[in-house]
């Protein structure tokens, strides 16, 4: 037992040291969840504001000029232009220079006094259709506030209904407290995935796979080796991405902070399962790549990261169940911005470890017998 | 530059990857599995909101209310509450998103001309999904409200609202043009980054170097397969797009190809500057995935529109080849743009393409360490 | 015309290969090659002898154009070795240490993408490539992959993807490495060949019987060269004394008594050489000594001092 972890050790000293003799590996293995982190936190926002907006106002009345004051101050709508003719604005939206055009013809403000309904012209570019939804709900709005106001207070006496909307857990509704923790998952997979088939295949590509085999080497052993030192990197990015989430995002963790590294060592035990999969099947560090991102994206995608389960066609939904990435986030998810603890995540736990166990023992095993 | 050079090294390159069918059968696999992933699982559409009604009134009007959920199409309930601690467990919990809680004296109050209050509360933690279903429900409840407090007068400014180009905001026509830029960008990413790396890791490299081959030779020789390879893929993709998905392209296929070919052609190029400048085949393909695969998916538009972050970003998106493809493909699929409003863009892409050539060859040194 | 200004003239059609000025290269605070200066002759056949870590395949490489040199100059073929680089690659053939072909490729293919590189006019090419098949014995295997070759065949197929274009000057770095004797043999043969036919060859090696298959030898020592020469001038010059070669048990005990003697030794496989100023004198002293200390002795006999000995006593000296 003693000189098996003294073997074990071994291995996974030598790993380290050709991981991080390259001094651009050191780098990477530190820059890119920083980097991935940021980009999340910032880019991936599906927080709609500043729409690139084109107004067209040729009324130019007191009414007019004070609507499109409440669109340019609402925080929702950037105007980028004021064009003046139709075909101008068809120009823009083809060329994707604003998303939205606001078009308020001759005769807005007479019509008004007239007390007729006056139209207003609402122009949304639908490629983006998700931004168009939001974009055109707002638009709604701040016509629907102005009609009001114009109509006076008189007619909102009488009865109606008001509706109390809050959100929960992330009551600013700000996307970033959704994707940076989510981002742990993302990171911890494609990281610890690739690094792990792609060292195996490596020693076997350089033809010293054949040199370990000589040695009192077991294969358990050498598996353990191989995963251990980036189960230690993943533990190493998800205190980094949790740093960097609550020092510079003030995402919130609301939830038993033990929980954190249990359950992404539960995760590790599918990721790293799944990477030594992929080292039986590649047989050179190409197809290793290749391998790791053919299971990566789906697995990203259908995860419920970016894009909710629920909304999927049944098949997928069943498609998910064998997704670890899917029982991690709703951990995470839950320990950050829920508040949930152990009570309410084990279930989620448990259904990862089985899964984990059985992909790690599969692998192994296939390992093993390619070895032999 | 001696042709047949270059015709030498193209043809070594050819069998090598032929030699290894596992990597082609993969890359050809990919295209055609993302496009499935994101055309038929993947929908931004917001619908099938997993709802739980608190009705404590019981009247009528609130059980009309609830029903109106129902028929609007965008919201499920899951559960007919017995009372509100049910609706922090199931928000809790995760088993509904949206939350309603009619009070009881609602029909009263309304009936009395008073003011009613109804409580809604959405599970915010996926905010995209929340903003929408918040539109939803105002949108509800605006028409609702009116209905049930004997209608007014109509609004004095009269909205209409058009959508341009997918008119119906299916989100599946918004995606699948973009998507095809990522997929470019990834095939590209993955099959070259490793070329030249995985020589130098073998040995080849050095004898190589030691010929009279000139770097533009050598890396034209290497590109041009992976050309043909990224080529195939990006017809899988426009053919997978039309025919499967019925995404319309209504502008001119020439012009898609040839803009497509020198998008490929930069990005490959990108692949071919990573694998000179990492040397390792572990290094290359994690620089690749960053360079080259997340930008493309997070900063290009592709999925998040740019206009959403912020400014530093958006500056940075700027540089991103991938965004001015995302522009490129939507505009030509879904507005059937002409050449005229795409060649600032275009543009763009072949400038992309030169300098990373010249980069490329300016890296590779015929020398060893 | 491009090139011309990095060639010397005056050495365009001299009958000098190769040579060097105080050539040296260094990696970071280790200096691999250390002020070398040497010449080679056309359609020599020049030998670089030294132990692995000597410098012999940082010099090559530095000949070839694929390594920069710290300092000094040098030119290959009438090009300097600084300057230009690419214009020697067109005119030599470069076997490196690895004989690296590509393995995923078959025999024939290898050949064709040399041929391309190389641009072999059309006319010669299908010749060549016969040429080169027959000379590896290649000929009826030629659509094997050449990961499946064995070590020899390796060798010989990358020595003819490096001359396909008949260059004037080859260079092969430890061409004989991990290679069966016969085959190293065989080998030998064909470079005689070469060098008959007026190509200079430029070979580094770290056995020493393979030394006296060159015109010219030097011998390289952490980076310095500590001998040059014809192979029989070497052993002329520096063997000025004699060497015994002793068979006894025990030997290295019989090593470190005969050094206490003052009698310089070293073993060689199982056998003990001595190098002594008069055979004829150490004889008998070496059997008394080891006798005192009860070593059988079975022979001591005078042989003619190898190469080998040469050299280790170069390096003793050194």
């Amino acid at each position: 037992m003693q000189k098996s972890l003294e073997r074990i050790k071994q291995m996974v000293i030598k790993e380290f040291i050709q991981i991080l003799r390259d001094k651009r590996m050191k780098a990477i293995v530190f820059v890119v969840p920083v980097l991935q982190t940021l980009v999340f936190g910032f880019a991936v926002t599906t927080d709609v504001n500043n729409i690139p907006t084109a107004i067209m106002d040729l009324d130019h009345s007191f009414e007019s000029r004070e609507l499109v004051r409440r669109f340019a101050s609402s925080g929702y709508f950037s105007i980028m232009a004021t064009p003046t003719t139709p075909g101008d604005v068809r120009e823009m939206l083809d060329r994707a220079a604003v998303s939205v055009a606001l078009q308020i013809n001759r005769g807005f403000s007479a019509d008004l006094k007239k007390g007729i309904p006056a139209p207003i012209q609402v122009i949304a570019d639908g490629t983006d259709s998700n931004t168009t939804t939001v974009a055109m709900d707002y638009a709604g709005r701040i016509i629907k506030k102005y009609s009001q106001d114009l109509a006076g207070p008189e007619v909102r006496s009488s009865a109606r209904v008001d509706v109390r909307q809050r959100a929960w857990y992330n009551p600013e509704l700000k996307s970033k407290n959704y994707n940076v923790p989510g981002v742990i998952a993302m990171v911890i997979m494609l990281t610890s995935l690739l690094l792990t088939s792609m060292a195996v295949v490596r020693e076997r590509e350089m033809g010293t796979m054949e040199q370990l085999m000589v040695t009192p080497l077991k294969p358990v052993e050498l598996i353990l080796g191989k995963t251990i030192p980036f189960a230690i990197i993943a533990f190493l990015d998800m205190t980094l991405i949790t740093v960097l989430g609550v020092l510079m995002f003030r995402i919130p963790i609301n939830g038993p902070l033990w929980l954190l590294p249990l359950s992404t060592a539960i995760y590790l035990l599918s990721v790293l399962g799944i990477g030594l999969f992929v080292s039986t099947v590649a047989k050179t560090q190409q197809q290793a790549l290749m391998a790791s991102f053919l299971f990566y994206m789906p697995a990203i995608l259908l995860s419920g990261f970016m894009f909710p389960i629920e909304n999927m066609p049944v098949i997928f939904q069943y498609l998910t169940y064998a997704n670890p990435l899917r029982y991690f986030l709703v951990i995470i998810r839950g320990i950050f911005l829920k508040g949930n603890g152990f009570g309410i995540l084990w279930p989620q736990m448990l259904s990862l470890f089985i899964l984990g166990a059985a992909v790690l023992i599969l692998s192994a095993l296939r390992f093993r017998k390619r070895l032999g | 530059m001696k042709l047949l050079r270059i015709k030498a090294i193209t043809k070594k390159e050819i069998l090598q990857i032929w030699r290894d069918p596992l990597s082609l059968a993969m890359a050809f696999l990919m295209p055609v599995l993302l496009l499935f992933i994101f055309g038929y699982a993947i929908t931004l559409d917001v619908n099938k909101l997993t709802t739980i009604v608190y009705d404590a009134d019981q009247s009528s009007i609130s059980r009309e209310l609830t029903a109106e959920l129902t028929a609007s199409g965008y919201f499920t309930i899951v559960r007919a509450a017995e009372n509100q601690r049910e609706i922090d467990t199931y928000l809790d919990a995760g088993k509904a998103r949206v939350a309603v809680s009619i009070p009881v004296d609602f029909a009263k109050t309304i009936a009395s001309g008073g003011m009613a209050q109804l409580q809604v509360l959405v599970d915010g933690s996926d905010s995209n999904t929340a903003t929408i279903a918040l539109g939803y429900l105002s949108a509800l409840m605006d028409i609702y409200g009116q209905r049930v407090t004997g209608g007014r007068s109509s609004p004095l400014i009269d909205s209409r609202v058009r959508v341009w180009y997918n008119p119906e905001l299916k989100s599946r026509n918004f995606i699948i043009p973009g998507l095809i830029a990522v997929i470019m960008m990834v095939i590209a990413a993955l099959l070259t980054s490793l070329t030249f790396a995985r020589e130098w890791e073998r040995g080849t490299m050095e004898q190589l170097i030691a010929t009279p081959a000139k770097p533009p030779e050598v890396v034209l020789g290497k590109l041009i397969p992976y050309f043909l390879i990224g080529s195939i893929d990006m017809i899988i993709s426009v053919l997978m797009a039309v025919f499967l998905f019925e995404v319309p392209l209504k502008g001119n296929v020439l012009i898609l190809a040839v803009i497509s070919s020198v998008f490929l052609f930069g990005a490959l190029g990108l692949g071919i500057v990573i694998s000179i400048v990492a040397k390792s085949q572990l290094v290359a393909s994690q620089v690749a995935m960053v360079a080259t695969f997340l930008p493309a998916f997070l900063l290009s538009g592709f999925m998040f529109a740019i206009s959403n972050m912020p400014l530093p970003l958006q500056w940075f998106s700027r540089l991103i080849p991938a965004r001015y493809f995302v522009t490129v493909l939507k505009g030509i699929f879904l507005k059937g743009n002409p050449v005229r409003i795409l060649v600032f863009d275009a543009i763009f892409l072949l400038f992309f393409a030169v300098i990373v050539f010249i980069v490329a060859n300016g890296k590779f040194r015929k020398k060893m360490v | 015309m491009p090139g011309q200004g990095a060639r010397s003239s005056v050495l365009v059609n001299s009958t000098i290969a190769v040579s060097v000025r105080h050539l040296t290269r260094a990696f970071g605070d280790f200096i691999a090659v250390d002020h070398i200066s040497l010449e080679v002759a056309r359609g020599e056949i020049f030998g670089f002898l030294g132990p692995n870590g000597a410098g012999k395949s940082t010099t090559i490489k530095m000949l070839c154009g694929l390594l920069m040199p710290t300092r000094g100059s040098g030119t290959v073929d009438g090009y300097d070795i600084i300057t230009g680089s690419e214009e020697i690659k067109q005119n030599i053939g470069y076997m490196s240490q690895k004989f690296s072909l590509y393995d995923d490729l078959t025999v024939e293919e290898n050949i064709n993408f040399f041929s391309g590189v190389y641009t072999v006019p059309e006319p010669k090419k299908e010749a060549r490539k016969e040429w080169a098949l027959e000379m590896a014995g290649l000929s009826d295997k030629r659509g094997a992959l050449t990961k499946t070759l064995p070590g020899g065949y390796k060798q010989r197929l990358a020595l003819g993807c490096a001359i396909l274009h008949e260059p004037p000057i080859l260079f092969l770095d430890e061409p004989t490495s991990g290679v069966d004797p016969i085959s190293r043999r065989n080998f030998w043969n064909m470079i005689y060949e070469m060098a008959r036919a007026g190509t200079t060859v430029f070979v580094t090696t770290h056995y020493m019987d393979e030394a006296d298959y060159c015109d010219r030898l030097a011998l390289i020592y952490r980076g310095k060269i500590i001998a040059e020469g014809a192979p029989n001038e070497l052993r002329k010059n520096y063997m000025t004394r004699d060497v015994l070669e002793i068979e006894a048990d025990h030997l290295v005990e019989a090593m470190e008594i005969l050094e206490k003697q003052g009698i310089e030794t070293a073993v060689f496989g199982s056998l003990l050489h001595a190098t002594v100023e008069d055979a004829k004198a150490a004889v008998p002293v070496i059997y008394k000594t080891l006798g005192e200390s009860n070593i059988m002795v079975r022979r001591v006999d005078k042989i003619v001092p190898s190469l080998e000995d040469v050299f280790v006593t170069l390096i003793e000296k050194a």
